[in-house]
């Protein structure tokens, strides 16, 4: 029993240390240099970095605002009627997480361009085209792309928040003379606190902190393209350090705060999560009303993305309604451009490191809290948490600094001559979460008794872990994993921040390196982005396959 | 099979609550001994340390004069029938019976020998390759019995195997536990709440009460000669006497003419095989008796009860004791 436990505290150990190496050193790192009063002082004043800022929040909350209404009206009506195709359209809801938002933005200047298919429509009809893009257009423009690609992971929490609302409750208000406006709005919006916080702070601290978005439409007064901006001139300009710390700072208050107010929201369930037990039937024509809102939602979030296939297999899609010239043309120009296939290896190669140390990570994280239950272990999910709430371009700041800063890191993290380990386990840091979550859920779904029983039958601790727990929770270390992988595949801040060479580009930067080639660059781009679409859309849908209704929790903290 | 001794066993949780209060108890090779006792007595606390699943303050348990009290659980075989049975979802049938032996690396064919016997003892063969998710709760219970009929085990432990079943089965499957037990000389602890199922079943029974048995013997003598009012009344009604003892409501028969006592009838409850008279007996309150047919009595009248005092037991106390 007690080299049992004295390997339990080892593993623990293990992961404590890989967490404080990766998560805890490259935020101390960048605390370090930015934590100078004098240099935040200097952020301060200058009004090219405040306005970023203020840019950057009031993007932030009018995503927030957009994510909230649009996630909050589905919610409702997926939880209160039954509807022609209602799985249907709740799995479609997830279509815009398979594209990165910035890919999304490409898609999304086809069709608000000046040179778009709003533009080409109006035309035809003889009106003067409008520039949607310029001004205040393209901050609105940033901000419904976000919230399109969004919505899907606060709708998830809405939705488990509703189904956990034990019926009686509302049944009891309405007993007691309670109109339905009055039941919504005393009753299941209060018990819906801890699902509303839990999806509106993610998404809060996802668009506050969001680079590829901004930085796709060109609006580079937002804290994060600023960041991204002065990485070439960090010798001589310290300030994105500073501003890195204002961004960490923000996200941290904006995490601690939904923390606190989930601890004080109320328990919504009655004990038993009794999902639509109060669903209506509608009838006549009635009953298409929900579903064509959801099919509006779906059609408006896909329509980057059905932009992007346009633009990638056509030859003319500017200045007309519908693309033109279907062709693979696009497909063969963006694999024999020479930034492509290597960027695919790279990718590959970068996460799969980073989905195997994530799951290691992760799974040790999830065993040692829920499972095995040591002193430490909650400091250990503590801090495999602590990704939600820093942004990307925080650790990718942090590993560049530890890269400078530390000869070990040097050696191991050298992103000019060979960042594969830098890269894959900054991607893996970041994706720990998602495995944690998945699999802490599992096991907590899993009765302990069958592990007791596999004891009690013979089997050693080691051989019960392999014959009993691992099997039971493979699906949700699956899905843990995929998620790892795939939005690894697509990350963004590390990549565009971290792969300083051609070389070692991985997908996102060398799209984003395609995207910015006058002439074929936007053709070759889509179809690129297309690729990368249907990857992702494989393995979220394997993953809504392995877990059924269970993968919003994947989405929790 | 085993012979086991346990001798003071203590266990208490946040090293205040006391569960197990040096808990001394024999089980012979090849009985079926009961432990009864109301919720958080500790009896499956008791079990759990047995099967090394929960770690014991101190005292000691022994198999056949071996201390097993370091033993691991894997190490013990003492195999375990759940509660809520713990069968695993991700094996069928035949795999969760197989579970055991395969552990102990026992030859394929063997295994294949002794899952099919020990299956159509519970009379599960036809379902050996079935998806134990697809079971009834009788049918589940019958496997997670012969996982542990499979792998001999030196004590068979049960945990209140057949709370989950309805009162039919559980008739069916008392009858069938106990025949399985007595064909395979089991040696084996049960531990359950019912006390028509321990009175029913056991070679021997214990009654346990805050953390310690209070008694142990046979049916017969626990519930005829209970050593305290606790056991008395945990096993049965206890009808309080004006002379200061005890009686169960069985023992009392009702005359017109004579009887040590003048009742009057207040109430009647009929069950169809039998019937339960509610009496007052001045100096004794209320005073139940039960007997067989339902002979008719007039509600109001005075009545004689009467009864041997070789069946006096000690005499309901006060709450506190409960």
């Amino acid at each position: 029993m007690r080299s049992q436990t004295f390997l339990r505290y080892l593993l623990l150990g293990g992961v404590l240390l890989f967490l404080g190496v990766f998560l805890l050193l490259p935020i101390g790192t960048v605390l370090g240099v930015g934590c100078d009063l004098q240099l935040i002082a200097e952020l301060f004043r200058n009004r090219i970095y405040v306005e970023g800022l203020w840019n950057s929040f009031a993007i932030a909350l009018c995503t927030t605002g957009m994510v909230f209404v649009i996630s909050l009206g589905l919610a409702l009506l997926y939880d209160r009627y039954d509807f022609p195709g209602k799985s249907f359209a709740n799995t479609a809801l997830l279509i815009p997480m398979v594209l990165p938002p910035f890919v999304g933005a490409l898609g999304f200047k086809q069709i608000l361009g000046y040179h778009g298919v709003i533009n080409a429509l109006l035309g035809h009809l003889g009106i003067a085209p409008v520039d949607f893009l310029s001004g205040s257009g393209v901050f609105w423009a940033v901000c419904f792309i976000e919230a399109l690609h969004l919505f899907p992971i606060c709708y998830l929490n809405l939705v488990t928040a509703l189904g956990n609302i034990d019926p009686a409750m509302t049944e009891a208000a309405a007993n007691l003379g309670a109109s339905p406006w009055q039941r919504f709005l005393k009753v299941r919006l209060p018990l819906m606190r801890s699902g509303i916080l839990a999806g509106c702070s993610i998404t809060l601290i996802w668009s506050f902190t969001e680079l590829g978005t901004p930085l796709m439409f060109g609006f580079t007064r937002t804290t994060a393209v600023q960041v991204f901006n002065g990485l070439t001139e960090l010798e001589s300009n310290p300030i994105p350090y500073a501003l890195v710390v204002i961004m960490l700072a923000v996200s941290a208050l904006l995490y601690l705060v939904a923390k606190l107010a989930l601890k004080s929201a109320p328990a919504a369930s009655g004990g038993k999560g009794i999902v639509n037990a109060n669903s209506t039937e509608l009838r006549s024509w009635r009953k298409f009303l929900p579903g064509s809102a959801f099919g509006v939602v779906t059609l408006l979030a896909g329509l980057p993305h059905i932009a992007l296939i346009c633009c990638a297999f056509s030859t003319r899609f500017s200045g007309t309604v519908f693309p033109e010239n279907f062709t693979f043309e696009n497909f063969e120009l963006a694999l024999s451009n020479a930034l492509v296939l290597p960027s695919i290896a790279n990718s590959l190669k970068y996460s799969f490191l980073a989905m195997f140390i994530a799951c290691a990570a992760g799974l040790l994280v999830a065993l040692a809290a829920v499972r095995w239950r040591l002193k430490g272990s909650g400091i250990a999910d503590l801090l495999a948490m602590l990704p939600l709430a820093v942004p990307g371009v925080v650790f990718a700041f942090g590993f560049l600094g530890m890269s400078v800063k530390f000869s070990w890191a040097s050696l191991l993290f050298d992103p000019v001559n060979n960042p594969v380990w830098l890269l894959s386990i900054a991607y893996a840091v970041r994706r720990i979460p998602y495995v944690v979550r998945a699999v802490s859920s599992g096991l907590e779904q899993t009765p302990e008794e069958l592990e007791n029983a596999a004891r009690n039958f013979g089997a050693g601790p080691f051989r019960t872990l392999v014959k009993v727990t691992l099997p039971l929770v493979t699906a949700n270390l699956i899905v843990g994993g995929l998620f790892a992988f795939s939005f690894s595949m697509l990350e963004v801040s590390d990549s565009l921040i971290l792969a300083q060479k051609q070389e070692f580009f991985p997908i996102t930067k060398a799209l984003y390196e395609l995207s910015q080639i006058l002439g074929y660059g936007t053709g070759a781009a889509s179809a690129f982005g297309v690729w990368a679409m249907f990857f992702l859309g494989a393995t979220l849908c394997a993953g809504a396959l392995l877990l059924g209704k269970k993968i919003g929790a994947v989405f929790k903290f | 099979m085993a012979e086991v001794l346990i001798e003071k066993l203590t266990k208490s949780y946040d090293g205040t609550v006391k569960v197990l209060d040096g808990v001394d108890l024999h089980i012979a090779q090849g009985e079926l001994v009961f432990l009864l006792g109301p919720s958080g007595c500790g009896k499956s606390t008791l079990l759990r340390i047995l099967a090394g699943l929960v770690t014991a303050d101190s005292g000691s348990i022994s198999f056949d004069g071996r201390n097993i009290m370091s033993l691991p659980p894997e190490k013990r075989r003492a195999a375990m029938v759940f509660q809520n049975y713990a069968l695993w979802p991700h094996l069928n049938v035949f795999e969760n019976v197989a579970f055991g032996l395969r552990m102990e690396k026992t030859p394929r064919k063997e295994i294949e020998k002794k899952v099919m016997e020990s299956l159509e003892q519970v009379q599960m063969e036809r379902y050996a390759r079935s998806a134990v998710t697809q079971l009834s709760g009788g049918q589940q219970q019958r496997v997670a019995l012969a996982r542990a009929l499979a792998v001999e085990p030196a004590l068979l432990l049960l945990d209140e195997p057949l709370s989950n079943l309805d009162a039919n089965l559980r008739d069916t499957m008392r009858r069938e536990i106990k025949r399985i037990c007595t064909e395979r000389k089991l040696t084996a602890l049960y531990v359950t709440h019912d006390r028509r199922e321990a009175l029913s079943m056991a070679d021997r029974a214990g009654v346990m009460h805050k953390g310690k048995l209070a008694q142990i013997g046979t049916p017969d003598e626990i519930y005829n000669h209970p050593a305290d009012s606790f056991t008395a009344r945990f096993l049965g009604d206890v009808n309080g006497l004006p002379c200061g003892g005890g009686i169960r409501p069985e023992r009392l028969r009702i005359s017109e003419e004579k009887g040590k006592l003048s009742a009057r009838l207040l109430e009647r409850a009929f069950f169809g095989d039998s019937c339960e008279w509610l009496f007052e007996v001045p100096g004794a309150g209320k005073v139940l008796v039960r007997e067989l047919g339902a002979p008719a009595r007039t509600i109001g009248k005075e009545y004689f009860l009467d009864y041997d005092e070789a069946f006096l037991i000690p005499a309901p106390e006060s709450d506190d004791e409960k």
